[in-house]
């Protein structure tokens, strides 16, 4: 098979699903989740043999659109290292949500649209990720927000869910304007829509000098404000805590290899053209350490497994944009791919322990003994919980001690600090997740209680069979796999990328990090593990910064005291103006009228004949008149 | 004939078919005198096309397009006779007299 | 000459009985006289085909359907006579109206007449050309014309067969109040 139909087969394996689920078997759920499979494991093969002995170069397969004077629009597929990188991790992370949910969903009376949704949003991901041109990479991009969207509020009848789908929506929405206007003004600026000539210009000669010379920055930043949006980027972070409304497998899909990491692969699609606006570069660094410290300290004091999940997720997305930002694609694409397996490999362990005892608290997961009865989960935890807080030899090590490794030098200084505080309290609340899970003390201090986003429609008696079955085991232990072997395929990520020279950290740099890693654990231990610990935390003891993490830095609070007054205030205005000004005008026209009507009506007799012969006797005066004079 | 024979001759036709419309209570004979005024129009066009007109097709497919025209309103007229008369067993138009204000 | 003034005669006759008996099937008749006279003339003005379609369309269609109108509506025999105000009034707009136009034509000057060569005519007035015409230049006529007559056709069915209206006469009273 050559690699075209290979491509061909890869990219629309998920939309045939699709649309045949959508149009067919949307309640004949085990036929669609069938066939859902059948088009994620067609994908996965593909993808895999396209990364494997795939071209190297950037190859083109299109298909002519339409066309618009001299600009050929097409539909393709590029393959380089990039794409073909993502692409299968996109495959694989996608087909094991897919038997993931198999189980998780399969008490639910909608899955057969879940699963027709899990391949639209795979579908979008991937053509997205395989785009040859700026309009199909928008389009693409657009249609991922769509499918996380639709898969936010699946449980459409919760009105938290509605909320939160909408929220996504609209934030993502906000950064999507900054990318549409930095999309135009690339395409003027260059003068074509092929991602590769992009590519090539920026990397090699760059832009004539006739562009003014704050072009690149603008357009870069521009695009970053797309990516701020999506990848969940302060201060538009907000919708990602709230998506975890969506049934788990969808979070893990989100946070691992869709949704969020398109903004991040962005960057690294047009990661040249970033490197040429160091200013904005340094914006990128800036935004991208804020959101790390910030959310690491949201993740501290959440009591919702899925929520100290989703904002460790904002801070590693924080993570790979301060590597790519520093200017190292390896480190910051690299982070993205580990990322992507320990992230969803947690969710998926989160989900599992969800699925059993019908509550998000962690604590009272602990309590209900979860680390006794769900064994492999536990392992798969612990595996994934290490490996985001940088424990060697785990994937996030590797990963993250290559974006530190990139931030060296003086004037990125206070960066390397922050991330070192931040890869500090990652291993913090990361291990109190853990040992909160592991070692429950049924006399702590931790109060249980409700969590707002717990899931109760997933909750199911014991009766149903094992607590844990193969649909959940398989996709964890594969994971838990990849967790433990991503990290060393480094040197393979960075050959496939083109990158020659990878930078390996001596022992004694790595120093640092493992040594923060560890006091991270230590601290999680002595708070949340040690025989009658108190399992508050540090943080307790600090009730103002608690009561800052805790609101999550009152940044919700201050959209809504600002944005949302300002949107209600213009739209009371707007409510007075249109029944009093348009609509009331329109109204009384409308009586005027009428009632100009009603007085005309009383001058008319209702005799046809009279009016015929008027007309009549009217032109006759009229041509005499006209005839005479 | 001269075209100004012609002309005149549609001419009385109209005037008659106009007093048809006037004078004539029932719906029935209005309409015989509506269909005498389109005819005459109809012959006056035909004159005009017979006598001036380089190109007689075109006064042709006006008088056909009257003729067609002419049907399809003598089809709505009698059944608005219909419905009239099947209302108040009458159709003088002296007692249609609604749209008085 | 004497061809064209007898039919015009006939035609006038025709038409002078449609508009003035009193009953209303002899009027339909009247009218159908002055109709064929009309087909006659237009044979004249060298238009046999549009003369084929008057004898075809006019007396044929319309003339019948009147006809049948009047036998449902039954009011063929009880026709209310006019006032010979009315009469009158209506007799001085048409003489009237007949003056001005008259005297518009008479004072026109309609320039050279172009009567086209007998040997053209065959062609110029043919089928073929009318055909050739309503299929190009008045298509978009053409075609909407026929919507017209499908409109009318379904609109004549649907005023003609509502049934249920109108047959309780206080409904009808308080509708003409």
């Amino acid at each position: 098979m050559n690699h075209q139909l290979i491509a061909l087969l890869t990219v629309m394996a998920p939309l045939v699903a699709f649309a045949t689920v959508l149009i067919g078997f949307r309640s004949k759920h085990t036929v669609a989740s069938s066939i859902v499979l059948i088009s994620g494991l067609v994908t996965l093969v593909g993808a895999a043999l396209l990364l494997f002995n795939g071209p190297v170069d950037g190859t083109v397969f299109s298909a002519r659109w339409f066309v618009i004077g001299d600009h050929v629009i097409e539909f393709g597929v590029l393959l380089d290292g990039r794409t073909r990188m993502m692409g299968a991790v996109v495959a694989l992370i996608t087909f094991c949500i897919q038997i993931y949910s198999l189980s998780y969903m399969s008490h639910d009376p909608g899955r057969g649209r879940f699963f027709a949704f899990l391949a639209l949003f795979e579908w979008s991901m991937l053509l997205f990720v395989f785009a040859s041109n700026l309009l199909q990479m928008f389009i693409f991009w657009e249609l991922v927000g769509l499918a996380s969207f639709l898969l936010i509020g699946f449980w459409y009848e919760k009105p938290s869910a509605v909320a939160a789908a909408k929220k996504a929506f609209i934030m993502t929405r906000i950064g999507d304007i900054g990318l549409f206007i930095g999309l135009i003004l690339l395409f003027q600026t260059v003068g074509t829509l092929d991602v590769v000539r992009i590519t090539q210009i920026f990397a090699g000669e760059g832009l004539p000098e006739s562009i003014a010379p704050g072009r690149i920055e603008l357009i870069a930043t521009l695009l970053f404000i797309g990516v701020i949006g999506k990848s969940a980027q302060f201060p538009l972070h907000t919708w990602l805590p709230d998506a975890m409304e969506g049934p788990t497998p969808v979070s893990a899909l989100l946070h691992s290899a869709t949704m969020v990491a398109a903004g991040v692969f962005l960057v690294v699609r047009f990661h040249e053209l970033f490197l040429d606006a160091p200013g904005t570069m340094r914006f990128v660094l800036i935004i991208a350490t804020t959101t790390a410290l910030l959310s690491s300290t949201m993740a501290m004091v959440a009591r919702d497994m899925k929520r100290v999940l989703a904002f460790s997720s904002i801070s590693q997305l924080g993570f790979m944009l301060m590597g790519l930002a520093a200017g190292s694609l390896f480190a910051g694409f690299f982070h993205l791919t580990t990322h992507a397996f320990f992230k969803a490999l947690l969710f998926l362990c989160a989900g599992s322990y969800i699925h059993k005892f019908g509550t998000n608290d962690m604590v009272a997961m602990g309590r209900a003994g979860a680390a006794g009865k769900m064994k492999i989960t536990t392992i798969g935890l612990v595996v994934g919980g290490a490996a985001l807080a940088g424990i060697p030899p785990l994937a996030g090590f590797f990963s993250k001690e290559q974006i530190i490794g990139s931030l060296h030098g003086p004037e990125n200084l206070i960066f390397r600090i922050g991330a070192y505080a931040a890869a500090f309290l990652t291993a913090y609340y990361t291990f109190r997740m853990v040992f909160l899970i592991l070692r429950p003390g049924i006399d702590s201090e931790a109060i249980e209680e409700e969590p707002a986003g717990s899931q109760h429609a997933d909750a199911h008696d014991e009766d149903h069979g094992p607590a844990e079955p193969w649909q959940i085991v398989g996709p964890i232990i594969a994971l838990t796999l990849g967790t433990l072997g991503a990290g060393f395929l480094g040197n393979r990520i960075g050959h496939t990328l083109l990158i020659e020279h990878i930078h390996h950290p001596a022992l004694a740099e790595m120093a640092p990090a493992i040594v923060i890693a560890l006091l991270g654990v230590v601290l999680a231990w002595l708070d949340f593990g040690r025989k009658g610990a108190r399992q508050v935390g540090f943080i307790a003891r600090l009730p103002a910064a608690r009561t800052l993490f805790e609101n999550r830095w009152f940044i919700d609070t201050v959209y809504k005291a600002v944005f949302v007054r300002l949107a209600v205030g213009f739209a009371k205005l707007m409510f007075g103006a249109e029944t009093r000004g348009f609509d009331g005008g329109a109204d009384k026209l409308g009586q005027g009228t009428v009632a100009a009507g009603s007085q005309m009506a009383k001058a008319h007799s209702g005799r046809l004949q009279f009016y015929v012969g008027t007309a009549f006797v009217l032109v006759a005066v009229l041509v005499f008149y006209l005839g005479l004079s | 004939m001269t075209l100004e024979a012609w002309i005149l001759f549609a001419l009385v036709l109209f005037c008659i078919g106009l007093y048809g419309v006037l004078a004539r209570r029932n719906l029935i004979a209005i309409l015989i005198g509506i269909e005498l005024m389109l005819n005459a129009v109809s012959v006056n066009i035909l004159a005009f096309n017979h006598f001036l007109a380089p190109d007689p097709a075109v006064g042709q497919i006006i008088v056909l397009f009257i003729i067609g025209l002419a049907a399809a309103e003598a089809a709505i007229v009698l059944s608005i006779v219909l419905t009239v008369y099947r209302q108040r067993a009458a159709i003088d138009v002296q007692d249609l007299k609604e749209l008085k204000g | 000459m004497i061809a064209a003034g007898l039919v015009m005669l006939i035609s006038v006759a025709g038409a002078v009985v449609a508009v003035s008996v009193k009953n209303i099937v002899h009027a339909i008749f009247g009218l159908g006289i002055a109709l064929g006279g009309l087909a006659l003339a237009f044979l004249l003005l060298s238009t046999p085909f549009v003369a084929a379609m008057q004898v075809l369309i006019y007396i044929g269609g319309i003339t019948i359907a009147m006809i049948f109108a009047v036998m449902l509506s039954s009011t063929g025999k009880h026709e209310p006579g006019e006032g010979a105000r009315r009469r009158v009034l209506a007799g001085i707009v048409s003489i009237v109206f007949f003056i001005a136009m008259a005297w518009v034509v008479v004072g026109s000057d309609f320039g050279p007449l172009m009567e086209l060569a007998p040997e053209d005519m065959e062609s110029a007035w043919s089928v073929q050309a009318i055909g050739r015409a309503l299929l190009n230049d008045f298509n978009v006529a053409f075609e909407l014309l026929s919507v017209v007559l499908l409109v009318a056709i379904v609109g004549a069915i649907s005023i003609a067969s509502r049934h249920d209206e109108g047959e309780d006469p206080a409904i009808n009273e308080e509708g003409g109040a």
